[in-house]
């Protein structure tokens, strides 16, 4: 269904914005995001220092509740590798050499599934279960809200990829059919003035994110499995 | 060079097929029952769910997941994310230009958004007051007479829970979402889907809420403690889904917000000349962002504890229920201030358009908004106080909140002085701002009794608190929304509330208020307690009195109603574009306010308040904005 005017040219004047706005939103967006995600992690490190210290009834950590450390450890060095590469992807995208950071990319959202992938398995082996005292809640909690936060963060990875596969033939200032913005064919033109062009400033504010997540991840396994 | 947007009209059976609220709700009942099945399927409990909910918090929780998500997708939110999975490029708006029915689905005008939030909160309002009544009802006598005591408990629930979530996006959702890209000389919201969706994720929370009388309501009122929560049946879910579905909407809000502020500015529009509503906006919108994330972790550790049986606030299995208490607070004080804040800031933004005065110490105002705002975080001990809190903590946490009376008093000081001497014009948005300072004025006076130690042990838990945050709950947030909706009228939908009217709304509203609300002091300082419904024969001729001014206060709503519904539909003054000769931005541009809001991107070249001064300064250096060419 058309929404604008037929005239390209007469929405892009409507629109006029300076064409890096959507990148500083992004940006912006991005450093946002994670400070809401610190406070929200923040919950768990306050419950988990909370209830040890209390340790009701005995049951903080009872003795039959050890974390499989090699399981964290993979969990932990997949999210960094994967934040990793999407850093040198971006260091790539920065410099032009597009396949190289499609190639990067993709790697680094491989390792991505690999963490989800691993985090099932290792819930599914451990030797106890969230019912098994106060650290055993703080572990299931933490782990599996880490891993929405996680999933959400590889869809967004996914996105950006998509886009620069999908348009990898398309030189650098091209655009697009104007019916594929969002995939709606019915639309006759673009409502971002160079939409391609937003690949980067999503990739920047994403590898930060990415970036901070692993950080959490870090720390995650630091608490859970070392302290 | 035109600025035309196509107006499209398919035909009517056309989009009622589409992705609109119909769709919404169909998918929406359809993903409840199949999130139902799951949930029984894997727990392997009876579905026979007509005859007896058995108390599967599962299927209930997975049946709210899957009705929520159908909702959204019904309403068109997983057709941009489908499309950019696949790799299609971004886009910034939908459904703008298509007449009525945009106010009925995913539409990325800011400014429809904003009157869906003014209408959807109002719905909600107006349920919340409607519980209100009744409670007031069951309290005419000392016996209980209407409602069993569960019932009553549900009601109480409901009303505050209700009010408490709906309404932290009471200023925001409608006049931040619809004037703050106005303001600062944007087109629209940095992430306009996202806009779009706090909106309906709120209007999905509240649905889900009013379904907790399916299941048994819920016992332990809005602040939802342990152990009462995981004791209690299915319909405690409900609560906890609806506050974990406002904490994502609220957080999502604040990061809009901000980005918004923070990027969208017209050049010019430093941070020393943003208008004073922004600044109040920036304020509560950090809170928002911040305070909101803790709130939906603690409310899914609650759920783990229902579903999974985690133990976080089990004491026999290793948890401790104040642990709840801890977390609950440390998003509640702030969500205190995320109610008050934008209030101040409605107050300080209309006090120089009716005194024809700047804002008097711009920057003090700006500086008790933010200093609030970080006070906000270092209070929240204070409602544990009874809860056998350390002692040596007490002291602290006592001063930390009286502490931040000193900001708030910054903002009355402004608001006070720019009244002084100024050439005020008596009109029901300034009626409504007066109001705000008596009524917050006793708020904050009373909750010095709650912030002190040897007094707080005494009324906690008493009607006396419950008379405190009324005060500056609803005396606070409620008269500043409706001192907006009186101002903003004109500029949103075009015509002017009757005047007369709507000074009658403000006495009774006003006398009817503190009617209600002072003499429950008294009643809290004699012991009655809240949630309970039976008192002290003594206590009967009060009751009766604040039952009757109650019912009263009921009343002045309806007259607002009235007002809104005869103006808008029936009298249908046209507003002139600037009826209260605001400097403002906003007001310089043409009512109803185009898509596009501007045509050009104005320069800022002066500071909102500049009334007095011969040379107007926030209208922008290179007009015109607005209007189609």
């Amino acid at each position: 269904m058309s929404e604008f005017a037929a005239n390209e040219t007469d929405y892009e004047v409507v629109e006029g914005e300076p064409p890096e706005l959507l990148g500083r939103n992004l940006n912006s967006a991005g450093h946002l995001l994670a400070s809401a995600t610190a406070f929200f992690f923040l919950a768990f490190i306050f419950a988990y220092f909370y209830l040890r210290s209390l340790n009701n009834a005995g049951l903080w950590h009872p003795k039959h509740v050890t974390p499989p450390t090699t399981f964290g450890t993979l969990v932990m060095a997949l999210t960094v590798l994967s934040a990793i590469l999407v850093r040198l992807g971006l260091a790539d995208q920065r410099a032009g050499r597009r396949s190289e950071w499609r190639l990067k990319a993709a790697v680094g959202l491989a390792a991505g599934v690999g963490v989800v992938v691993l985090q099932v398995v290792e819930w599914a082996t451990m030797g106890f279960g969230p019912a098994d005292g106060g650290y055993a809640s703080v572990f299931f909690g933490w782990t599996a809200f880490n891993l929405l936060f996680i999933v959400g963060t590889l869809f967004w990875l996914q996105n950006l990829l998509a886009t620069a596969i999908r348009y990898r033939n398309v030189p650098v200032g091209g655009k697009p059919t104007p019916g594929h913005a969002s995939g709606d064919p019915g639309r006759p033109g673009h409502d971002v003035a160079d939409p391609l062009s937003l690949v980067r400033p999503g990739l920047e504010a994403l590898s930060f994110y990415w970036t901070f997540l692993a950080g959490l991840g870090v720390l995650a396994w630091v608490v859970l499995y070392l302290a | 060079m035109s600025a035309t947007a196509v107006e499209i009209r398919p035909p009517v059976w056309r989009r009622l097929i589409g992705f609109n609220a119909i769709t919404g709700v169909i998918f929406g009942i359809i993903g409840y029952y199949l999130g139902w099945f799951l949930g029984h399927h894997i727990t392997g409990k009876s579905i026979a769910f007509f005859a007896d909910i058995d108390q599967n918090d599962l299927s209930v929780l997975l049946g709210y997941f899957f009705g929520v998500s159908g909702f959204l997708i019904g309403l068109g939110f997983g057709v941009y994310p489908w499309a950019r999975l696949r790799g299609y490029p971004p886009s910034l708006r939908e459904k703008e230009t298509q007449g009525t029915s945009r106010y009925f689905g995913l539409c990325t005008d800011h400014k429809v958004v904003g009157i869906q939030y003014l209408i959807g909160i109002g719905l909600f309002f107006f349920i919340g007051g409607l519980n209100a009544m009744l409670i007031r009802v069951e309290l005419l006598r000392p016996a209980s007479q209407v409602f069993p005591a569960g019932q009553y408990l549900t009601l109480v629930g409901m009303h505050g829970t209700m009010m408490m979530g709906m309404m932290t996006s009471g200023i925001l959702g409608p006049f931040a979402n619809y004037f703050v890209p106005l303001m600062i000389g944007a087109r629209r919201m940095a992430f306009p889907r996202i806009e779009s969706l706090t909106f309906w994720l709120l209007m999905a929370a509240g649905a889900v809420l009013t379904t907790t009388i399916f299941f048994g309501g819920f016992p332990t009122g809005w602040t939802g403690y342990e152990p009462l929560n995981s004791q209690a049946n299915t319909g405690m879910d409900s609560y906890l889904v609806f506050f974990a579905l406002v904490g994502v909407s609220m957080c999502l809000l604040g990061l809009n917000m901000l980005a918004t502020i923070i990027t969208m500015r017209a050049p010019g529009l430093t941070w020393s000349r943003l208008p004073i509503f922004c600044w109040a906006v920036v304020s509560t919108s950090i809170l928002n962002l911040l305070a909101a994330p803790v709130l939906i972790a603690v409310l899914g550790m609650a759920i783990l504890d229902r579903t999974a049986q985690t133990t976080f606030f089990n004491p026999q299995g290793g948890g401790s229920p104040y642990l709840y208490q801890n977390l609950f607070w440390v998003f509640g004080h702030p969500e205190v201030y995320i109610l008050a804040l934008p209030g101040m800031g409605i107050v300080l933004e209309l006090l120089p358009v009716f005194a024809r005065k700047p804002l008097w110490g711009y920057r003090l105002a700006v500086s008790g908004l933010l200093g609030v705002t970080l006070l906000s975080w270092l209070v929240w001990q204070h409602h544990l106080f009874v809860s056998g809190i350390n002692s040596d903590l007490r002291p602290f946490y006592m001063l930390s909140t009286e502490l931040i009376s000193i900001p708030t008093g910054f903002t009355f000081l402004c608001g006070l002085m720019t009244l002084w001497r100024g050439q005020i014009r008596f009109t029901v948005p300034l009626l409504f701002c007066l109001a705000w300072f008596f009524n917050f004025l006793i708020g904050g006076l009373s909750g010095v009794f709650l912030s002190d130690v040897p007094s707080d042990v005494t009324t906690h838990g008493s009607f006396f608190s419950m008379a405190h945050f009324h005060y500056t709950i609803m005396g606070g947030l409620v008269f500043a929304f409706f001192a907006a909706i009186y101002y903003w009228s004109p500029k949103m939908f075009g015509y002017t509330l009757n005047e007369r009217l709507g000074k009658i709304h403000f006495w009774v509203m006003f006398i009817s208020f503190n009617s209600t609300f002072a003499p429950l002091f008294a009643v809290g300082f004699l012991g009655q307690p809240r949630r309970t419904v039976t008192y002290a024969h003594n206590l009967q001729f009060l009751n009766d009195w604040v039952s009757v001014s109650a019912f009263v206060l009921g009343l002045s709503m309806l007259v607002f109603l009235y007002n809104f519904v005869y103006s808008l539909l029936f009298a249908r003054i046209r507003a002139p574009q600037n009826p209260w000769s605001s400097l403002s931005l906003e007001w310089q541009l043409p009512s109803p306010v185009p898509v596009h809001n501007f045509d050009r991107i104005p320069v800022i070249t002066g500071d909102p308040y500049d009334y007095g001064n011969p040379s107007p300064g926030a209208i922008p250096a290179t007009a015109p904005a607005g209007g189609s060419s």
